[in-house]
Protein backbone atom coordinates (compact mmCIF):
# COMPACT_ATOMS: atom_id res chain seq x y z
CA UNK A 1 0.00 0.00 0.00
CA UNK A 2 2.88 2.38 0.60
CA UNK A 3 3.66 3.31 -2.96
CA UNK A 4 4.77 6.69 -4.25
CA UNK A 5 1.28 7.95 -5.09
CA UNK A 6 -0.32 7.30 -1.69
CA UNK A 7 2.70 8.73 0.12
CA UNK A 8 2.47 11.87 -2.02
CA UNK A 9 -1.28 12.09 -1.43
CA UNK A 10 -0.88 11.80 2.34
CA UNK A 11 1.83 14.48 2.38
CA UNK A 12 -0.30 16.79 0.20
CA UNK A 13 -3.37 16.29 2.40
CA UNK A 14 -1.39 17.01 5.54
CA UNK A 15 0.11 20.17 4.00
CA UNK A 16 -3.30 21.43 2.83
CA UNK A 17 -5.03 20.84 6.19
CA UNK A 18 -2.21 22.50 8.13
CA UNK A 19 -2.20 25.50 5.76
CA UNK A 20 -5.95 26.03 6.12
CA UNK A 21 -5.88 25.76 9.93
CA UNK A 22 -2.89 28.13 10.30
CA UNK A 23 -4.40 30.65 7.82
CA UNK A 24 -7.67 30.65 9.77
CA UNK A 25 -5.80 31.31 13.02
CA UNK A 26 -3.76 34.13 11.44
CA UNK A 27 -6.91 35.82 10.08
CA UNK A 28 -8.69 35.55 13.45
CA UNK A 29 -5.70 36.96 15.38
CA UNK A 30 -5.34 39.82 12.86
CA UNK A 31 -8.94 40.92 13.40
CA UNK A 32 -8.58 40.72 17.19
CA UNK A 33 -5.45 42.84 16.96
CA UNK A 34 -7.15 45.45 14.68
CA UNK A 35 -10.17 45.77 17.00
CA UNK A 36 -7.81 46.04 19.95
CA UNK A 37 -5.92 48.87 18.21
CA UNK A 38 -9.28 50.54 17.41
CA UNK A 39 -8.25 51.25 13.82
CA UNK A 40 -11.77 52.09 12.61
CA UNK A 41 -11.81 55.20 14.81
CA UNK A 42 -8.55 56.97 14.01
CA UNK A 43 -9.37 60.50 15.15
CA UNK A 44 -5.96 62.19 15.11
CA UNK A 45 -6.24 63.15 11.46
CA UNK A 46 -6.88 66.54 9.91
CA UNK A 47 -7.52 67.58 6.34
CA UNK A 48 -7.79 71.29 5.61
CA UNK A 49 -6.56 74.36 3.69
CA UNK A 50 -8.27 73.06 0.56
CA UNK A 51 -7.68 75.07 -2.62
CA UNK A 52 -9.58 73.76 -5.65
CA UNK A 53 -8.67 74.78 -9.18
CA UNK A 54 -10.13 74.09 -12.62
CA UNK A 55 -8.77 73.86 -16.14
CA UNK A 56 -10.07 72.98 -19.60
CA UNK A 57 -8.57 69.96 -21.38
CA UNK A 58 -9.02 68.73 -24.94
CA UNK A 59 -7.17 65.39 -24.78
CA UNK A 60 -8.75 61.93 -24.58
CA UNK A 61 -6.42 61.22 -21.63
CA UNK A 62 -8.23 63.92 -19.65
CA UNK A 63 -11.75 62.67 -20.36
CA UNK A 64 -12.40 64.68 -23.53
CA UNK A 65 -14.44 63.00 -26.27
CA UNK A 66 -13.72 64.11 -29.84
CA UNK A 67 -11.56 66.98 -28.55
CA UNK A 68 -14.55 68.76 -27.01
CA UNK A 69 -13.56 70.94 -24.04
CA UNK A 70 -13.72 69.04 -20.73
CA UNK A 71 -13.38 70.66 -17.33
CA UNK A 72 -10.73 69.09 -15.09
CA UNK A 73 -10.46 69.68 -11.37
CA UNK A 74 -7.47 69.63 -9.01
CA UNK A 75 -7.11 70.46 -5.31
CA UNK A 76 -4.30 71.48 -3.01
CA UNK A 77 -4.61 70.40 0.59
CA UNK A 78 -2.89 69.99 3.97
CA UNK A 79 -3.02 66.53 5.48
CA UNK A 80 -1.96 65.36 8.93
CA UNK A 81 -2.52 61.74 9.76
CA UNK A 82 -0.99 58.98 11.82
CA UNK A 83 -1.69 55.59 10.26
CA UNK A 84 0.83 53.63 12.38
CA UNK A 85 -1.93 51.66 14.22
CA UNK A 86 -2.75 50.04 10.85
CA UNK A 87 0.64 48.34 10.86
CA UNK A 88 0.80 45.02 12.68
CA UNK A 89 2.51 41.69 12.03
CA UNK A 90 0.11 40.83 9.18
CA UNK A 91 0.27 44.17 7.31
CA UNK A 92 2.06 44.03 3.98
CA UNK A 93 1.14 47.54 2.89
CA UNK A 94 -1.35 50.31 3.55
CA UNK A 95 -2.94 52.16 0.66
CA UNK A 96 -4.03 55.65 1.75
CA UNK A 97 -6.26 57.72 -0.54
CA UNK A 98 -8.03 61.07 -0.46
CA UNK A 99 -11.51 60.98 -1.99
CA UNK A 100 -14.13 63.61 -2.82
CA UNK A 101 -17.82 62.74 -2.83
CA UNK A 102 -20.38 65.00 -4.53
CA UNK A 103 -23.96 64.73 -5.84
CA UNK A 104 -24.87 64.08 -9.46
CA UNK A 105 -27.42 65.65 -11.78
CA UNK A 106 -30.44 63.43 -11.06
CA UNK A 107 -31.84 62.92 -7.53
CA UNK A 108 -30.15 60.04 -5.73
CA UNK A 109 -27.13 59.98 -8.02
CA UNK A 110 -23.70 60.46 -6.56
CA UNK A 111 -20.02 60.49 -7.50
CA UNK A 112 -16.78 59.70 -5.71
CA UNK A 113 -13.33 60.48 -7.12
CA UNK A 114 -9.73 60.06 -5.92
CA UNK A 115 -7.45 63.12 -5.84
CA UNK A 116 -4.39 61.68 -4.18
CA UNK A 117 -3.13 58.28 -3.02
CA UNK A 118 -0.03 56.71 -1.60
CA UNK A 119 1.37 53.24 -1.04
CA UNK A 120 2.88 52.95 2.45
CA UNK A 121 5.08 49.89 2.99
CA UNK A 122 6.92 50.77 6.21
CA UNK A 123 5.51 51.69 9.59
CA UNK A 124 8.03 54.53 9.82
CA UNK A 125 6.38 56.21 6.80
CA UNK A 126 2.85 55.96 8.20
CA UNK A 127 2.92 59.41 9.85
CA UNK A 128 1.74 61.68 7.05
CA UNK A 129 2.55 65.43 7.13
CA UNK A 130 1.66 67.23 3.94
CA UNK A 131 1.34 70.99 3.39
CA UNK A 132 0.05 72.47 0.14
CA UNK A 133 0.11 68.98 -1.37
CA UNK A 134 -0.99 69.11 -5.01
CA UNK A 135 -3.44 66.45 -6.12
CA UNK A 136 -1.95 63.48 -7.92
CA UNK A 137 -4.79 63.20 -10.44
CA UNK A 138 -6.51 65.63 -12.77
CA UNK A 139 -10.14 64.68 -12.27
CA UNK A 140 -13.04 64.98 -14.70
CA UNK A 141 -16.71 64.25 -14.18
CA UNK A 142 -19.29 62.33 -16.23
CA UNK A 143 -20.80 65.76 -16.89
CA UNK A 144 -18.80 68.43 -18.74
CA UNK A 145 -18.45 70.66 -15.69
CA UNK A 146 -18.28 70.36 -11.91
CA UNK A 147 -20.79 73.27 -11.73
CA UNK A 148 -19.31 74.59 -8.44
CA UNK A 149 -20.99 71.77 -6.51
CA UNK A 150 -20.06 71.08 -2.92
CA UNK A 151 -17.97 68.02 -2.16
CA UNK A 152 -16.77 66.16 0.93
CA UNK A 153 -13.05 65.39 1.10
CA UNK A 154 -11.98 62.38 3.16
CA UNK A 155 -8.92 60.25 3.90
CA UNK A 156 -9.55 56.51 3.48
CA UNK A 157 -7.30 53.48 3.83
CA UNK A 158 -6.93 49.87 2.81
CA UNK A 159 -4.78 47.28 4.55
CA UNK A 160 -3.21 44.66 2.30
CA UNK A 161 -2.33 41.70 4.55
CA UNK A 162 0.39 39.07 4.05
CA UNK A 163 -2.46 36.56 4.11
CA UNK A 164 -6.22 36.91 4.53
CA UNK A 165 -8.95 39.41 3.64
CA UNK A 166 -8.45 42.99 2.42
CA UNK A 167 -9.51 45.45 5.13
CA UNK A 168 -10.99 48.89 4.41
CA UNK A 169 -11.76 51.92 6.53
CA UNK A 170 -11.93 55.68 6.61
CA UNK A 171 -10.62 58.28 9.05
CA UNK A 172 -12.98 60.53 10.94
CA UNK A 173 -11.62 63.69 9.32
CA UNK A 174 -13.80 65.06 6.54
CA UNK A 175 -13.86 68.57 5.08
CA UNK A 176 -16.28 70.28 2.72
CA UNK A 177 -15.19 72.38 -0.25
CA UNK A 178 -16.75 73.87 -3.36
CA UNK A 179 -15.38 73.07 -6.82
CA UNK A 180 -13.58 75.96 -8.51
CA UNK A 181 -15.38 78.10 -11.06
CA UNK A 182 -14.99 76.86 -14.63
CA UNK A 183 -12.44 78.87 -16.71
CA UNK A 184 -15.01 78.87 -19.56
CA UNK A 185 -17.51 80.71 -17.41
CA UNK A 186 -14.98 83.38 -16.44
CA UNK A 187 -14.19 83.92 -20.13
CA UNK A 188 -17.82 84.28 -21.20
CA UNK A 189 -18.50 86.73 -18.38
CA UNK A 190 -15.54 88.89 -19.37
CA UNK A 191 -16.78 89.18 -22.99
CA UNK B 1 -2.13 -7.05 -13.45
CA UNK B 2 -5.77 -7.69 -14.08
CA UNK B 3 -8.29 -5.56 -15.89
CA UNK B 4 -10.38 -4.91 -12.78
CA UNK B 5 -7.46 -3.18 -11.07
CA UNK B 6 -6.83 -1.01 -14.10
CA UNK B 7 -10.47 0.02 -14.28
CA UNK B 8 -10.47 0.92 -10.58
CA UNK B 9 -7.42 3.10 -11.16
CA UNK B 10 -9.13 4.81 -14.09
CA UNK B 11 -12.19 5.41 -11.92
CA UNK B 12 -10.05 6.98 -9.19
CA UNK B 13 -8.49 9.41 -11.69
CA UNK B 14 -11.93 10.28 -13.07
CA UNK B 15 -13.19 10.82 -9.52
CA UNK B 16 -10.36 13.26 -8.76
CA UNK B 17 -11.09 15.30 -11.92
CA UNK B 18 -14.86 15.40 -11.45
CA UNK B 19 -14.66 16.42 -7.80
CA UNK B 20 -12.28 19.25 -8.72
CA UNK B 21 -14.68 20.36 -11.47
CA UNK B 22 -17.72 20.19 -9.17
CA UNK B 23 -15.90 22.18 -6.48
CA UNK B 24 -14.91 24.87 -9.00
CA UNK B 25 -18.44 25.21 -10.41
CA UNK B 26 -19.98 25.31 -6.92
CA UNK B 27 -17.62 28.15 -6.00
CA UNK B 28 -18.64 29.84 -9.27
CA UNK B 29 -22.31 29.70 -8.30
CA UNK B 30 -21.71 30.85 -4.72
CA UNK B 31 -19.61 33.86 -5.79
CA UNK B 32 -21.55 34.56 -9.03
CA UNK B 33 -18.24 34.81 -10.90
CA UNK B 34 -17.01 32.69 -13.79
CA UNK B 35 -13.55 32.53 -12.24
CA UNK B 36 -13.84 32.85 -8.45
CA UNK B 37 -10.12 32.28 -7.85
CA UNK B 38 -7.52 34.02 -10.02
CA UNK B 39 -3.72 34.06 -10.16
CA UNK B 40 -1.99 37.44 -10.57
CA UNK B 41 -0.02 37.62 -13.83
CA UNK B 42 1.31 41.17 -13.93
CA UNK B 43 3.15 43.52 -11.60
CA UNK B 44 0.80 46.50 -12.00
CA UNK B 45 -0.49 46.20 -8.42
CA UNK B 46 2.91 45.72 -6.75
CA UNK B 47 3.81 45.60 -3.95
CA UNK B 48 0.27 44.55 -2.92
CA UNK B 49 -0.01 41.72 -5.43
CA UNK B 50 2.95 40.00 -7.04
CA UNK B 51 3.04 37.49 -9.85
CA UNK B 52 1.77 34.14 -8.63
CA UNK B 53 -0.38 35.40 -5.75
CA UNK B 54 -3.88 33.94 -5.44
CA UNK B 55 -6.94 36.20 -5.17
CA UNK B 56 -10.43 35.20 -4.02
CA UNK B 57 -13.24 37.03 -5.82
CA UNK B 58 -16.84 37.86 -4.93
CA UNK B 59 -19.31 39.12 -7.51
CA UNK B 60 -22.56 39.59 -5.56
CA UNK B 61 -21.94 43.19 -4.41
CA UNK B 62 -24.59 45.46 -5.93
CA UNK B 63 -22.06 48.28 -6.28
CA UNK B 64 -18.31 48.94 -6.14
CA UNK B 65 -16.65 51.43 -3.79
CA UNK B 66 -13.70 53.68 -4.54
CA UNK B 67 -10.61 51.85 -3.28
CA UNK B 68 -12.01 48.38 -4.01
CA UNK B 69 -9.75 46.14 -6.06
CA UNK B 70 -11.74 44.64 -8.93
CA UNK B 71 -11.06 42.14 -11.69
CA UNK B 72 -12.50 43.17 -15.05
CA UNK B 73 -12.58 41.97 -18.62
CA UNK B 74 -12.59 44.11 -21.73
CA UNK B 75 -14.54 42.81 -24.73
CA UNK B 76 -12.12 41.43 -27.32
CA UNK B 77 -9.26 41.07 -24.83
CA UNK B 78 -8.91 37.65 -23.23
CA UNK B 79 -6.82 38.46 -20.15
CA UNK B 80 -8.67 39.70 -17.04
CA UNK B 81 -7.09 42.70 -15.28
CA UNK B 82 -6.80 43.26 -11.49
CA UNK B 83 -6.86 47.00 -10.66
CA UNK B 84 -8.19 49.44 -8.08
CA UNK B 85 -11.32 51.60 -8.51
CA UNK B 86 -10.22 55.24 -8.81
CA UNK B 87 -13.61 56.88 -9.46
CA UNK B 88 -17.24 55.82 -9.41
CA UNK B 89 -20.35 57.55 -10.75
CA UNK B 90 -23.75 56.06 -10.01
CA UNK B 91 -27.44 56.80 -10.51
CA UNK B 92 -30.16 56.37 -7.87
CA UNK B 93 -29.90 53.09 -5.91
CA UNK B 94 -26.89 52.05 -8.00
CA UNK B 95 -29.09 51.09 -10.97
CA UNK B 96 -26.18 52.07 -13.17
CA UNK B 97 -22.61 52.53 -12.03
CA UNK B 98 -19.58 53.64 -14.04
CA UNK B 99 -16.05 52.94 -12.82
CA UNK B 100 -12.59 54.20 -13.71
CA UNK B 101 -9.73 51.96 -12.55
CA UNK B 102 -5.97 52.22 -12.13
CA UNK B 103 -3.13 49.90 -11.13
CA UNK B 104 -1.42 51.09 -7.92
CA UNK B 105 1.98 50.66 -9.53
CA UNK B 106 1.01 52.28 -12.87
CA UNK B 107 1.64 56.01 -13.45
CA UNK B 108 -1.70 56.63 -15.18
CA UNK B 109 -5.29 55.34 -15.14
CA UNK B 110 -6.64 52.52 -17.32
CA UNK B 111 -8.21 54.59 -20.15
CA UNK B 112 -5.56 53.22 -22.51
CA UNK B 113 -6.43 49.62 -21.57
CA UNK B 114 -10.15 49.96 -22.25
CA UNK B 115 -11.72 49.38 -25.65
CA UNK B 116 -11.64 52.17 -28.22
CA UNK B 117 -13.89 55.11 -27.21
CA UNK B 118 -14.70 53.37 -23.90
CA UNK B 119 -14.38 55.89 -21.05
CA UNK B 120 -15.64 53.80 -18.12
CA UNK B 121 -16.30 50.25 -16.95
CA UNK B 122 -19.88 49.19 -16.33
CA UNK B 123 -20.18 47.67 -12.84
CA UNK B 124 -22.99 45.31 -13.94
CA UNK B 125 -21.40 43.83 -17.07
CA UNK B 126 -17.61 44.28 -17.09
CA UNK B 127 -16.58 42.95 -13.68
CA UNK B 128 -15.49 39.36 -13.00
CA UNK B 129 -15.49 40.10 -9.28
CA UNK B 130 -14.14 42.13 -6.37
CA UNK B 131 -11.03 40.94 -4.54
CA UNK B 132 -11.91 39.91 -0.97
CA UNK B 133 -9.10 37.62 0.11
CA UNK B 134 -5.45 37.01 -0.60
CA UNK B 135 -3.05 34.08 -0.48
CA UNK B 136 0.60 34.69 -1.37
CA UNK B 137 2.77 32.85 -3.91
CA UNK B 138 0.91 29.52 -4.17
CA UNK B 139 -0.45 30.23 -7.64
CA UNK B 140 3.04 30.34 -9.07
CA UNK B 141 2.68 26.63 -9.90
CA UNK B 142 0.11 27.45 -12.58
CA UNK B 143 2.39 30.11 -14.08
CA UNK B 144 5.25 27.57 -14.13
CA UNK B 145 3.05 24.98 -15.87
CA UNK B 146 1.70 27.40 -18.47
CA UNK B 147 4.93 29.29 -19.21
CA UNK B 148 7.80 26.86 -18.56
CA UNK B 149 8.00 23.85 -20.92
CA UNK B 150 10.65 22.03 -18.86
CA UNK B 151 8.53 22.21 -15.72
CA UNK B 152 5.45 20.98 -17.57
CA UNK B 153 7.13 17.93 -19.13
CA UNK B 154 9.13 17.29 -15.96
CA UNK B 155 5.88 17.09 -14.00
CA UNK B 156 4.27 14.84 -16.63
CA UNK B 157 7.36 12.59 -16.61
CA UNK B 158 7.32 12.35 -12.82
CA UNK B 159 3.65 11.34 -12.90
CA UNK B 160 4.37 8.68 -15.53
CA UNK B 161 7.30 7.25 -13.54
CA UNK B 162 5.31 7.23 -10.30
CA UNK B 163 2.43 5.38 -12.01
CA UNK B 164 4.95 2.71 -13.16
CA UNK B 165 6.22 2.24 -9.63
CA UNK B 166 2.76 2.21 -8.07
CA UNK B 167 2.00 -1.10 -9.77
CA UNK B 168 4.17 -3.27 -7.48
CA UNK B 169 1.54 -3.27 -4.75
Amino acid sequence: MFNLTTRFQNAANQALTTTIVISGLVILLTFIQLYHDNVWNLDSTSLDNIKPSASIKHSHNYGSVNRKPKENSKVQFDLDADLTPLFNWNTKQVFAYVTAEYPGKTPGSSNKVTYWDSIIVYKEDAKIHLTNQRSKYSVWDVENSFREREAILKLEWNIQPYIGPLIFGETSSSTNFTFAESPNKKKSEAV
Amino acid sequence: MNIRQQLTQLLTVAYVFTSAFVLWKTLSIITNSHSPIVVVLSGSMEPAFQRGDILFLWNRDSYAKVGDIVVYEIKGKSIPIVHRVLREHHSQDFEKQLLLTKGDNNPIDDLGLYAKKQMYLNQKTDLVGTVKGYLPKLGYVTILISENVYFKYGLLGLMAVSSLFSNDS
